[in-house]
């Protein structure tokens, strides 16, 4: 879990292309949007985009996307119940 | 006619500071040249600034800089001109789509990929819901944007931000090499004139105006007349659209005092620049701009921008001469060729 949530702190800053972030900057249960890391709309999309690209999954309810991008450590935990690669 | 009352270019040269002109002049020993960043942070939220490819910044920057240039909040309008447009954005987001076999693409690049990004962007940030239109007509896609403004005006339209930007982008440069559009070796852009060669460089830039039907106080000049027209079947024909052009706007080649013309440095490029200076220009002085931005398809957004700080300061760079004649920067004109693109613009100062 703890090596998940740290490389995943490195695809967002690359995928996002946080140029004034570093990836240990960002806490596992920060929350990414608004009033956390200050994400938005699109970079949902990109997460949307990241987590099929490198973990296999498709995203079959967008409605479920708060909940699962809410925080790094809630994406990790999404990502180890349903990856398939 | 439309009054020029405000103007940014960003280059390879020191030109971003409206308060002097051409303060120095960059020599780079390449056959590609680069825009001199300013800090974009001043302009742009972090948070907007990730998604933003260079070209978008320095083409964004240099509008909202003429913009504040000519104490003009929102313009009545926006036209824009680019060659490649924003084409390493729009390389990438196609290389995703081969990369994930057209199944799922970032976004990002692909809103930011298109040629009117910029024109788009500085009406968003300062809330211009008027006529807004991005040429691409490669090297008539400035030329295109200055026509469209005169006819704007004619319309009605006031204070119109104009502009073109174009980048040295990997397939820009790629595409110029194979043409044999390019020095092989790199040489010094402030030597491009100074032997027989073949090739130019390569360069970039960005370049945008306020134009209006009443001048400000002070304002930088007028122009009055744009002309498109394809590759001239040799001198004479060239000769006969100059002469033409000039009696249409009530001129003759005397009363011309400046002649910008777009020598890139390349023996053959630049024969019909050569004839038509030397046979119809003989008592101008001729200018030439291309060492200091380098070859793009809208340098001549860059050639005006000299022209309106030439008209507005009454001097001249001594870094521009080929051809010194003493003459003052009344009646400018402007001769511009890339391949079969050639061009026409018509200053005057007031």
């Amino acid at each position: 879990m703890e090596e998940l949530i740290a490389t995943l702190k490195k695809q967002i800053v690359e995928q996002l292309n946080l140029q004034h972030i570093k990836p240990e900057d960002i806490g596992d249960d920060q929350p990414l949007f608004v009033e956390g890391l200050g994400l938005d709309s699109i970079d949902a999309l990109e997460l949307i985009v990241l987590l099929q690209q490198h973990y296999g999954i498709k995203l079959a309810n967008p409605s479920d996307g708060p909940a699962i991008f809410h925080s790094v450590r809630t994406f990790a935990e999404y990502i180890l119940a349903h990856r398939t690669k | 006619m439309l009054y020029i009352n405000g103007t940014v270019c960003l280059s390879p040269q020191p030109t971003s500071d409206t308060s002097v002109f051409l303060p120095e002049v960059k020599e780079y020993h390449s056959n590609k040249i680069f825009c001199i960043d300013v800090d974009y942070s001043k302009f742009f939220d972090a948070g907007s600034m990730r998604r933003m490819g260079r070209i978008i910044k320095f083409g964004v920057t240099a509008g909202i800089l003429a913009l504040k240039d000519a104490g003009v909040e929102t313009p009545g309008a926006i036209s824009t001109g680019t060659g490649y447009g924003l084409m390493d954005i729009s390389q990438k987001f196609l290389n995703s789509v081969i990369d994930s076999e057209e199944t799922i693409v970032s976004p990002t690049s692909f809103i930011q990929s298109t040629h009117n990004t910029v024109s788009s962007n500085i009406a968003l940030m300062v809330g211009c819901h008027a006529h807004n239109n991005t040429f691409a007509h490669r090297g008539f896609s400035f030329e295109s944007v200055i026509t469209d403004a005169l006819l704007l005006g004619k319309e009605g339209f006031d204070n119109i931000l104009v502009g073109a930007y174009d980048e040295v982008s990997d397939h820009s440069y790629r595409s110029m090499m194979r043409m044999d559009m390019l020095r092989a070796e790199p040489c010094s852009n402030l030597k491009l004139f100074s032997e027989s060669h073949c090739g130019t460089i390569a360069g970039e830039g960005a370049a945008f105006f306020v134009l209006a039907k009443q001048k400000s106080d002070p304002t930088y000049g007028t122009i009055k007349a744009c002309k498109t027209f394809p590759a001239p079947a040799d001198a004479n024909d060239l000769k006969r659209t100059v002469l033409g052009f000039l009696s249409d706007n009530g001129l003759s080649p005397k009363e011309i005092d400046i002649v910008l013309s777009g020598h890139c440095g390349d023996a053959k490029a630049d024969r019909l620049n050569n004839i038509l200076t030397h046979d119809t220009f003989s008592e101008q002085s001729i200018l030439a701009f291309k060492h200091l931005c380098g070859e793009y398809m809208t340098a001549t957004s860059f050639a005006t921008w000299l022209a309106a700080k030439m008209m507005k300061t009454q001097t001249i760079p001594e870094v521009l001469y080929l051809e010194n004649r003493n003459r003052e920067p009344r009646n400018i004109l402007i001769y511009n060729s890339l391949k079969a693109n050639h061009s026409l613009m018509l200053f005057a100062n007031v």
